[in-house]
């Protein structure tokens, strides 16, 4: 068997070589016999005659032998693609627009699918993936649904789980890496010791952290990645033992991971050991996840989620017990929920993904019908070639498979093209930010991608292919007679050309609605309002690494010297300095003890967004003060512990009172009388989380000497563009601290405009796919139209010759055409509304049946019909009686 | 000329890997070497020898290679593979039964019946 198969590949891939070896064989064959011939006395001539005689025609052999090779049907094939070829270059326009829009349509599904193929299929870089879960501890009733874990949480956990295997802990975020001429700051991962355990990718050499370097004085030690080692140290086998700075502290090699680990959407390039002092691991700090700290454990072979989180929950609850805050917690509806780890990292862009999947394969529905009527018009012409090759005897089979080269040709021809297409799809999604959603810089057009494309190109060409062969087969009997000579088109092929009509207005209508509820969802997004002045703004965050900065104190010094010297440079109106911003994307909750507030039954104590300020940052940021005074500088340095808090904040525990002059305590207790704060101020709420935030969640700033952080964010108001401000901004904190670095430079305008990717992206890709449909729509209705009236010329000319005004026959295409859109469009309206009833999750402030989008996509298709039968009604008006009917 | 006979159906392939396993042979020294070891009395009829070179080689009993012929000019050479070797003694063995059975079938006389 595998001989044969080697032996047809041979002659078939050195085709050239077959032929012309077989065709010297055959004459040396011919020659040597002659020559003997010639040796028994026979005259040359004559030789060389009887010679070819005996062996008989060398064409007839040759064809035997192709035979013996298994070589025809290839060369069947050939030939029927060189005749299908041919067919397709005498008709130019039907193979263009027939490329262009499978090229175009299978394009945008090789995008979307190399979306869904990065996001939702493709199994992480990590063994066994689906065993790994995320645990995070939830306080929904407080208004915080997560919190990360806390580092306690996982002391406790380790090794007590039966259903899990391994737990850790991890943290992503940057460090400065590097001495301090050519440090760089770069994603890093704090991961606990049995964390490569857990993802079960142990490093390529070199080894895991232990539990001795999991405590600050012994954790200076890193593991790389494989690029870092690549890249700074020429894969250097050595590199073990080796020391490098991270944020300025020495820390030696241990150990090398294998090439290609990535973890979810992080791509860290250094790996530290995720250290604690005692005190953070106490029970007391059970509840202290904030949200920065993960936790990821593999399941137990045996063990299945459900089994993990009823170990957790009674675990909990032991532990809990002891707990004297337990009651609140349990008010706060707290849990540690266990969740499918890529289900749970990839659930905000599942149903966005999940429509734009939707829409692509619609928008490639309206590309087979559109195409299947081209065919359906090709085919009636063709028809009576069809039946003159039927009477000259080719078979059922034989016609059958003439149509499917021709049609699977074509598709392949145009997945090819679709390639490109995808490549430039892909392209798109990058420039539209899609790199910053979960899994995005994954999306890649790689083998799958494109083995499916050309899979779905198979059966894309099998598809078109059966209402041709179905027309072929069925009139091709009587073609010679009924398609020259009869007046008006067959019934059958005329019901299948209208039916493909209409369900290509009925889909591209669906799109436009979707795409016009997206776009109106997203501009009522746009149009609410941050609650602070956005433009002009200037933020970075500066992490104040080394030894120098111990405490509040320290940050503070930094936080005014550098607010200081930048209020000095030409172009900043004001500057101050924050522990984080609006929109940052870590938005850490916690709670507040206001002082004489009786909790309700069933009220649950509520996360608020705490900030720790300094500087002019309400001037900065452009918040608008309702009551009493903004914070300053010289309240971090005052005796008197004062706040503000914004209007959400106010309104919840003080509805239709001034909250000027009431008490609140840091955290979830009541503590000593000179520890509150007295509230000074009250601010309007700005959007924390994102534009479509809804939740008045309420918020509290502090002067940042007591809600210090090592992780503090500059604001800067600008006098005119704020990018300008990026390098002395960069310049003034290399002035203070050369060891320091700025990262994460944005203005404000681009902290919105990025936290709306997730509903902009969608909704400009949706937007093109309604383009791309109605001008299909618009072509494939032309297509269908033009041919209906050229097939009808002699019809027309009758009518004509009868008295009809030219104005009747332009309203009879125009009546075809306004039927096939309405029922179209009908049909539309209910798809669509089903459609919006299935998305109303990604819509912000649009129900789900707009009239207005509905009205508008109905004017649009009248639009497109109005469009796609005006020049074909033009024509029919035109036709002259005489001319027609000299045609008979 | 000596009388010859038609090569029987089936027993052409038989005969090719016959000749060509005495010594490799190009497409027109088979036929003459098939002529010879019969001994003159079989003629293969030269246009099933080509086809049916091209299938022994197809199906791996038989390789070609390209090489000089007597006169110096460039011939395919057909050799005897391992499978070749292999199917020629099955075929030979069964032959071999074949003709004893029908010989002596033949040579029956009312006596043993």
């Amino acid at each position: 068997m595998l001989a044969r198969l080697r032996s047809l590949a041979r002659a078939l891939f050195r085709r050239r070589n077959f032929e012309s070896e077989m065709a010297e064989e055959l004459r040396l064959h011919i020659d040597q016999y002659a020559a003997d011939l010639m040796g028994d006395g026979v005259p040359p001539g004559e030789a060389r005659r009887r010679a070819r005689m005996e062996l008989g025609g060398t064409n007839t052999i040759e064809e035997e032998c192709r035979q013996s090779r298994g070589l025809n049907p290839f060369d069947e094939l050939a030939r029927q693609t060189r005749y299908a070829v041919r067919l397709l270059r005498k008709s130019p326009g039907f193979t263009i627009t027939a490329l262009l829009t499978i090229a175009v349509c299978m394009g945008a599904n090789i995008t979307i699918f190399a979306a869904v193929d990065a996001i939702l299929l493709r199994p992480l870089p990590l063994a066994n993936p689906d065993r790994l879960v995320l645990i995070y501890n939830t306080y929904p009733k407080a208004g915080v649904t997560r919190d990360g874990s806390s580092i306690t949480n996982y002391y406790e956990r380790r090794g007590k789980i039966p259903a899990l295997s391994s737990i850790s802990i991890y943290r992503i975020g940057t460090a400065i890496v590097g001495e301090s001429r050519g440090a760089m700051r770069l994603p890093v991962m704090q991961v606990s010791p049995e964390f490569f355990r857990t993802v079960d990718t142990p490093p390529a050499f070199g080894r895991a952290f232990t539990d001795v370097e999991t405590s600050y004085k012994t954790d200076n030690v890193v593991i790389l990645s494989d690029s870092y080692w690549r890249e700074h140290f020429e894969a250097d086998p050595n590199v073990m033992g080796r020391v490098i700075r991270i944020d300025t502290f020495p820390k030696t090699v241990v150990g090398v991971l294998p090439p290609g680990f990535r973890f979810l959407s992080s791509d860290p390039e250094i790996f530290l050991p995720l250290a604690s002092s005692l005190e953070e691991r106490a029970a007391n700090n059970r509840h202290s996840g904030g949200n920065v700290t993960q936790m990821v454990a593999r399941l137990a072979p045996g063990f299945s989620l459900a089994q993990a989180q009823s170990q957790i929950d009674a675990q909990n609850a032991h532990l809990e017990r002891g707990n004297p805050r337990a009651k609140m917690m349990a008010e706060a509806g707290f849990r540690s929920l266990v969740v499918p780890l890529r289900a749970d990292h990839v659930a905000s862009i599942k149903p966005a993904l999940l429509l734009l999947a939707a829409g692509v394969l619609v928008l490639m529905l309206i590309a087979v019908a559109n195409l299947s009527n081209l065919l359906l018009v090709r085919a009636s012409s063709q028809a009576k070639e069809v039946a003159v090759r039927k009477a000259l005897g080719a078979t059922r089979g034989a016609i059958i498979r003439a149509v499917l080269v021709e049609t699977v040709g074509i598709s392949l021809a145009g997945s090819l093209l679709s390639l490109g297409v995808g490549a430039a799809g892909i392209r798109l999604l990058r420039l539209l930010g899609v790199s910053r959603l979960p899994m995005g810089t994954t999306i890649s057009l790689d083998v799958t991608v494109a083995m499916a494309s050309l899979l779905g190109a198979v059966l894309l060409g099998l598809a078109l292919a059966v209402p041709v062969i179905f027309v072929h087969l069925r009139h091709a009997g009587d073609a010679l007679r009924s398609e020259t000579r009869s007046a008006t088109a067959g019934r059958g092929t005329q019901f299948f050309r209208h039916a493909f009509v209409v369900v290509q207005v009925a889909l591209a209508f669906m799109l436009l609605a979707g795409s016009g509820m997206l776009a109106l969802s997203l501009r009522e997004t746009l149009a609410v309002s941050p609650g602070f002045e956005a433009t002009h703004v200037l933020t970075g965050q500066v992490s104040l690494v080394g030894g120098k900065y111990p405490g509040p104190e320290s940050g503070l010094d930094f936080g005014e010297r550098l607010t200081t010297m930048l209020e000095h440079e030409p172009g900043i109106a004001s500057v101050g300095f924050s522990t984080n911003v609006p929109l940052s994307g870590n938005s850490g909750k916690s709670a507040a003890t206001v002082v004489g507030h009786v909790f309700q039954p069933r009220e649950a104590p509520r996360g608020h967004y705490s900030y720790g300020t300094g500087g002019d940052y309400f001037k900065a940021m452009g918040f608008q003060l309702v009551a009493g005074r903004p914070l300053t500088s010289e309240d971090s340095r005052r005796p008197q512990r004062v706040c503000v808090v914004d209007d959400d904040f106010a309104h919840y525990y003080w509805p239709g009172e001034s909250a000027l002059g009431h008490k609140l305590f840091m955290g979830a207790t009541a503590q000593a009388d000179n520890e509150a704060f007295t509230i000074v101020g009250v601010v309007k709420s700005v959007k924390q989380a994102g534009l479509t935030d809804e939740a008045a969640q309420g918020a509290v700033y502090y002067p940042y000497i007591h809600r210090a952080d090592s992780n503090i964010y500059i604001s800067v108001r600008a006098l005119s563009s704020p990018e300008q401000l990026a390098r002395t901004l960069e310049r003034s904190v290399h002035e203070i601290d050369p060891e320091l670095a700025v990262s994460d430079i944005r203005s404000m305008e681009q902290r919105i405009d990025e936290s709306l990717t997730g509903r902009r992206s969608p909704a400009v890709l949706v937007e093109s796919f309604a383009g791309i449909a109605l001008f299909l729509t618009a072509i494939g209705t032309y297509g269908v139209l033009s041919y209906a009236v050229a097939q009808r010329r002699r019809e027309i000319g009758v009518r004509m010759a009868l008295g009809a005004q030219p104005r009747q026959i332009r309203n009879s295409v125009g009546g075809v055409t306004l039927r096939l859109f309405a029922a179209g469009s009908l049909l539309g309206i209910v798809d669509a509304w089903a459609m919006a009833k299935s998305m109303s999750a990604m819509l912000f402030h649009v129900t789900p049946f707009s009239l207005t989008v509905m009205t508008a996509a109905t004017l649009a298709m009248a639009l497109i019909g109005l469009a796609a039968c005006a020049i074909p009604a033009w024509r029919a008006a035109r036709i002259s009686p005489s001319e027609a009917l000299s045609e008979l | 000329m000596p009388k010859t006979a038609e090569i029987l159906p089936g027993t052409l392939d038989m005969l090719i890997l016959k000749a060509v396993s005495l010594k490799p042979l190009h497409g027109y020294g088979v036929l003459l070497r098939i002529r010879q070891i019969s001994g003159d009395a079989l003629h293969v009829p030269q246009g099933s020898l080509y086809p049916a070179l091209y299938r022994l080689e197809h199906q791996g009993l038989i390789a070609a290679e390209w090489g000089q012929s007597d006169n110096n000019r460039r011939a395919k050479y057909y050799v005897l593979t391992t499978a070749g070797k292999r199917r020629l003694r099955e075929e030979t063995t069964g032959w071999n039964r074949l003709s004893t059975a029908i010989a002596s079938a033949l040579n029956a006389t009312p006596e043993e019946v």
